[in-house]
């Protein structure tokens, strides 16, 4: 019997797990991916935005101004890497400089405190590529930039220290009211019991609520979102994250540097039927370049190395739903959580454990709960004489296996075998980011594979590329 | 440590430049991060290299050994699984750092640098095909390793994009294993790979070849695994055509789409680039905008035979030996070499007056397909050279020598290729 069960461990529900992890309690959270962080969390532009243009009073603004301070906390608490860029929003015109006092009331109203108009010339003594059509920028620093699939694995690590228990490939596919609360059906076959159940999945949170309710009274309308990925290469071309005004579509195609030198370009938005595709097209792509020139002068096209695209788990509302079920009492929804609910996940999980589900009082302190985790630097971000003392205290890190992005032996083992490791090429990968750069794998894959193979005693035809039946090979050639 | 010339990278080139060095006399560390000499030779198991320097048709492991071979005999120092990480220049030469599991990181200096780091593989990013992103979508030289080295088939259904060698070769190869292979789309109205291949791979094997067709959509399943894909024509501004669509259930998709010299070592020197081959500028010398610093095989520019390969490193290697030997060779005076018509890029770049001893190898490439033409160099006025050519495609690089004794101070040399 558990005391609680999270659905999706996202980003939401990943620092939810970690806030349960502070009381006496038990918790089980249950994923239907092959890894935390997979859907919307693996597919967003990583921005913690400063809250200048949600609806004032909102739980959008509040919780993504607070979220964006705790992420200052766990920065060290957790090892979560934050890259303090700060954001411009930009205008090219009288008109367009009017709706940027417009948001300049907005970002007053919402309590951003920190915010400043610059005029061209200014702006471009910090940021020199700055497309040369822009009359007007309104600076936001408290905006930052960080690494989303850490920041998940980070929580849900910490988390597992403290006593959650963590299933992956375990889809909820139904789930019954009891007497003492709910019964989980997973994979249509195992049953686990639990007083609440927490619903955090993203763009299947009316699926699920559906599950327990006869009305329910919400529903994700996705939201495609295309990006291209600039190569680390192109480091410097941009330090800001730089915004277009705001539309009714949300904050527009954006140019936003990365932890590691990377620029990402995008997103644009569509409304789509489909919850899971996550498909390129021609046209979004098409999109996202063409606007991004409004931003930039030259903006490096040449560096592409990959492109992808996310699914924002839109409602039919215009805030954050984040509640108990009214049919269904212990029931609790984080529904409609898109942009900014990167930002946000740490508030959010503080907000529905303390206010809404009220933790404290039905369940005591968990005085062992250890708020660190730790991770070693990245061996790339380390200067040689740093580099020096790593190799001398483990010589796998001399081993470089991932050329373009310089990630060692270590680094792959601990992703492999780290308390959230992972077996597979993508876990890997977005754990160290081997194969993240330049050749997207063409030189390290085969030696990643092999590795995972040493490690978890399996066979090549065991590993996977993501989920647990996308193996990488189909069989052993005819001579051997 | 100080050496005379490190040379980065053991493949066919490296081998071939350490050999030459060598034999010169040189003080030479050649460095590896394979476990294995011989680069990207060893997995193409297939016959076809060395009719020009040998005479004779070796499969690739078996060219590798004759300069692996040759190689020990030379008793030439090397570091196998070993990266070279960062290049400085320093006053006098280089500093190298470079890492490896026994000795650790560490700093080494030298007088001259030879790269032939190779090249990699265009993925499907850099071209943004359009579509789902599944596992299966996969570079044909990877495919190839995991074939040839691990002995793994990836797939059982097979489509292949890009005509290149290597996807010409994979095909053959993945249908000689049992697999289905549907077809190869090529951009272009012709192939890009070299007559023999398409002729051997696929007319052989009835594997279709749809030229002026690219990949439009892919589709994944629920694991994140290859399901089908669409092709379609394209016209003639490369925009696929509407009604066109084809589809394919397949696994596999084999990307054979290009290949890209591997200079990020370079990221932080003052090095010319050249846009067109994607490496760098060299003079006769293949020396670089850096003096000292020499480049060559497939780092220089992507070759489709492996002969090519080891004679021009050869060159490169003489001429790092000379440099050291001179101390240090003032660059005097040099003149550009341009590719005029109808060429996509010619190397060297440069002709400087400081290695006039040397002689100037040109190698070139067009940009399309031309039944007869007329090679033209010349240096303002002067005709250096005038040639008729049957069949020059862009797959097959062009090769000849100029005399440096007719070549003047001055102008320009520009290379013209003009259909007759
Ligand atoms: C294109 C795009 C750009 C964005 N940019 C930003 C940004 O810059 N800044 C920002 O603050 N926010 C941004 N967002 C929003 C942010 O990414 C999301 O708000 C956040 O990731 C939501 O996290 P989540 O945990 O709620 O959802 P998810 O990460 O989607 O997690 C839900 C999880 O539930 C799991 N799940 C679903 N159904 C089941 C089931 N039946 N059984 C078990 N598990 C299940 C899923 O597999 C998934 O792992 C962006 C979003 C998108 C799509
Ligand atoms: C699949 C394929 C099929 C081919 N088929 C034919 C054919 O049929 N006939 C023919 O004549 N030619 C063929 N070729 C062409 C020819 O084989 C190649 O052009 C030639 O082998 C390239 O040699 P290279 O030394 O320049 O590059 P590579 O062989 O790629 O060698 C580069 C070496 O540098 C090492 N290296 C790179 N970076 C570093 C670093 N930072 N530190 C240390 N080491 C590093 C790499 O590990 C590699 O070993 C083929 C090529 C390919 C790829």
């Amino acid at each position: 019997m558990y005391d609680y069960v999270v659905i999706g461990a996202g980003i939401v529900g990943s620092f939810i797990a970690r806030e349960l992890s502070k009381y006496n309690l038990k918790a089980l959270v249950l994923e239907k991916e092959n890894d935390v962080a997979n859907v919307q969390t693996l597919a967003n532009s990583a921005i913690l935005h400063s809250g200048h243009n949600p609806e004032p009073n909102s739980l959008k603004t509040k919780l993504c101004l607070l979220g964006n301070k705790l992420y200052e906390e766990v920065e060290d608490e957790l090892c979560i890497p934050l890259l303090r860029t700060g954001a411009y929003v930009v205008a090219h015109n009288n008109d367009e400089e009017q709706k940027l006092l417009d948001l300049v009331e907005t970002t007053k109203a919402n309590h951003v405190t920190e915010y400043e108009l610059l005029d061209y010339a200014e702006a471009c003594k910090t940021e020199p590529n700055l497309a040369k059509s822009i009359t007007k920028v309104l600076s936001l620093p408290t905006t930052k930039v960080t690494y989303p699939w850490e920041a998940a694995f980070a929580c849900m690590e910490n988390a597992i220290v403290n006593g959650v228990e963590f299933k992956k490939n375990s889809e909820v596919t139904n789930i019954t009211k009891s007497k003492e609360g709910f019964v989980v059906t997973v994979n249509k076959l195992d049953n686990y019991h639990t007083k609440y159940v927490i619903n955090a999945t993203g763009v299947n949170t009316d699926d699920i609520a559906a599950m327990v309710e006869k009305h329910v009274s919400f529903k994700i309308k996705p939201r495609h979102g295309e990006y291209y990925v600039l190569d680390k290469r192109v480091k410097g071309f941009v330090n800001h994250v730089l915004y277009p005004l705001p539309t009714d579509l949300g904050k527009g195609v954006l140019l936003t540097p990365q932890i590691h030198g990377n620029i990402l370009v995008g997103p644009d938005s569509k409304w789509v039927d489909d919850k899971y595709r996550t498909n390129n097209t021609p046209a979004g792509l098409e999109y996202v370049k063409t606007n991004a020139k409004h931003l930039a002068e030259n903006v490096p096209f040449h560096q592409i190395i990959r492109s992808f695209a996310g699914i924002r788990a839109t409602s039919d509302q215009d805030d954050f739903i984040i509640e108990e079920s009214k049919e269904a009492k212990g029931f609790y929804h984080l529904a409609g959580i898109d942009s900014p609910g990167l930002t946000a996940a740490p508030a959010i999980a503080k907000y529905l454990v303390e206010d809404i589900m009220h933790v404290q009082d039905k369940y005591s302190i968990n005085k062992e709960f250890n708020p660190i985790r730790f991770k070693n630097k990245e061996f790339g971000s380390l200067d040689y004489e740093q580099q020096l003392e790593f190799i001398k205290k483990d010589p796998l890190h001399g081993n470089i296996i991932c050329k373009c992005e310089n990630i060692t032996e270590r680094e792959v083992l601990d992703a492999i075998n780290g308390p959230l490791g992972s077996n597979t090429i993508k876990g890997v990968k977005k754990r160290c980011r081997a194969g993240a750069g330049l050749c997207q794998g063409g030189y390290c894959e085969e030696k990643v594979y092999k590795l995972i193979v040493r490690e978890t005693k399996a066979t090549p035809l065991d590993v996977c590329y993501d989920g647990a039946k996308s193996n990488m090979f189909v069989s052993e050639t005819k001579v051997k | 440590m100080n050496k005379e010339i490190i040379v980065i990278g053991g493949g066919a080139s490296g081998l071939a430049a350490a050999i030459a060095a060598k034999e010169e006399g040189r003080d030479i560390l050649l460095i590896e991060k394979e476990s294995k000499l011989g680069g990207i030779l060893n997995q193409c198991i297939h016959n076809g290299f060395g009719l020009e320097v040998f005479k004779e048709e070796y499969t690739g492991p078996e060219y590798a050994n004759k300069y692996v071979q040759k190689f020990h005999e030379s008793k030439i120092d090397f570091l196998l699984d070993t990266t070279v990480l960062h290049i400085d220049k320093i006053e006098n030469g280089f500093e190298i750092i470079l890492s490896s599991k026994v000795t650790g990181m560490k700093k080494v200096t030298c007088q001259s640098i030879i790269m032939s780091t190779g090249c990699y593989e265009r993925t499907r990013g850099s071209i943004s095909i359009p579509g789902d992103r599944p596992y299966g979508v996969i570079t044909a030289g990877s495919a190839q390793r995991y074939l040839n080295i691990d002995g793994y088939m990836i797939g059982k259904k097979v489509f292949i994009l890009g005509s290149g060698d290597i996807g010409l070769i994979m095909a053959r190869r993945m249908y000689l294993e049992g697999a289905e292979v549907l077809g190869v789309a090529e951009l272009m109205p012709y192939s890009n790979g070299l007559t023999r291949n398409i002729v051997q791979c696929l007319n052989d094997y009835n594997i279709p070849l749809y030229l002026s067709h690219t990949v439009t959509e892919i589709h994944g399943n629920d694991d994140n695994r290859l399901e089908s894909i669409v092709i379609q024509e394209v016209n003639q501004s490369y925009q696929p055509i509407p009604g066109t669509e084809r589809e394919f259930s397949v696994d596999t998709l084999l990307l054979s789409i290009g290949l890209v010299p591997d200079i990020t070592l370079m990221d932080n020197l003052d090095v010319e680039h050249d846009l067109k081959t994607k490496s760098v500028k060299v003079n006769q010398a293949y020396e670089t905008s850096v003096p000292g610093l020499f480049i060559c095989g497939n780092s220089l520019q992507v070759h489709d035979l492996v002969d090519n390969v080891s004679m021009e490193s050869e060159r490169a290697g003489k001429c790092a030996s000379e440099f050291v030997l001179a101390k240090k060779i003032e660059s005097n005076e040099s003149i550009k070499i341009k590719a005029g018509n109808n060429l996509l890029f010619v190397t060297p770049h440069y002709v400087d007056f400081a290695w006039a001893s040397r002689e100037t190898v040109i190698q070139f490439r067009s940009t399309s397909k031309i039944e007869k033409a007329l090679l033209t160099v010349s240096q303002g006025d002067k005709e250096l050279l005038s040639k008729r050519k049957s069949f020059i495609v862009p797959a097959e690089m062009e090769t000849f020598t100029l005399d440096m004794n007719q070549i003047e101070k001055g102008s320009d040399i520009l290379v013209n290729l003009e259909v007759l």
